[in-house]
């Protein structure tokens, strides 16, 4: 009984080194895998933060905890989070370019009609600038608010359109969301027809009751 | 502005932003741009964007489409 007292430090140790033997060999996959994944982030990332930064962020999150963890010596906990990763880069690298997708074809729509807009509203305020008189929906403060609206939407259209041009299709298109807004503004202040596209959406219809 | 309402989103395309009127009885091009302009003297500009349907200026028909800049 006495001899197998000596035995149990024994055992410690042996298990001790056991475990640190074990960590040891996950060391290395650990640090491959961190690596790969950051491989695979890094040769998407741009795109995948231009059009989804939310969903991306996780990505960013993801390889952070499996750093911290490889630096801790939790190797097994880096290697599980970072062999994780590429699947999820790829998933994210699919919606990014659906996004896109979907943007450049909101783009395509878009740019092709808001000039439409922009150009009906210059014409008319052109003749209602030469107009000895105005119609009853307006008055010259009225007038000369639009005139502004029109200004400040052919300006943002410009810049809509230059970070088009930049690549950046999401800044193009929410520029391009506040030219329609503005234009629409604009063209119900002069009392004229507003495209269908570029209507408002109606109110949803209160539930009804009973 | 029930005619304009009728008009609007007609059409195939529906970011069409051309102004419509739809000539009522007893409507002239003077009236007609007095109620989009204020200022009736005005109707040649209306006159000149329907050049495709009107040959003159006094003779409009009742029904007519006109586009009004």
């Amino acid at each position: 009984m006495k001899s197998k007292k000596y035995l149990i430090p024994i055992l410690f140790v042996v298990i001790g080194l056991f475990l640190v033997a074990c960590a040891a060999s996950s060391k290395e996959p650990a640090a491959a895998a961190i690596k790969a994944a950051e491989e695979s982030w890094n040769a998407v990332k741009g795109e995948v933060v231009k059009y989804i930064p939310d969903q991306a962020k996780g990505v960013e999150d993801a390889i952070k905890g499996a750093k911290e963890n490889f630096d801790k010596g939790n190797f097994d906990a880096a290697l599980a989070a970072a062999k994780a990763i590429p699947d999820k880069v790829k998933e994210l690298t699919a919606v990014a370019a659906a996004k896109k997708a979907e943007l450049a074809k909101s783009w395509e729509e878009m740019s092709g009609g808001l000039p439409k807009m922009l150009d009906a509203i210059k014409s008319r305020l052109d003749i209602l600038s030469a107009s000895k008189k105005l119609p009853g929906n307006l008055d010259k403060a009225k007038l000369e608010g639009a005139k502004g609206g029109y200004e400040a939407a052919t300006k943002m259209w410009d810049e809509a359109k230059a970070a088009f041009a930049g690549g950046n299709l999401a800044d193009a298109m929410a520029k391009g969301k506040t030219v329609k807004e503005k234009a629409v503004e604009v063209m119900t202040t002069l009392g004229m027809q507003v495209p269908a596209a570029a209507a408002p959406a109606p109110a949803p219809a209160p539930a009804p009751k009973g | 502005m029930a005619d304009e309402e009728k008009q609007q989103g007609t059409g195939s395309d529906a970011w069409d932003a051309t102004q419509w009127h739809v000539v009522e009885k007893g409507e002239t091009l003077s009236k007609i741009s007095k109620k989009y302009y204020g200022d009736p003297n005005l109707y040649m500009k209306i006159f000149e964007a329907n050049k495709d349907v009107l040959k003159n200026p006094d003779l409009i028909k009742i029904g007519q489409k006109l586009r009004i800049p």
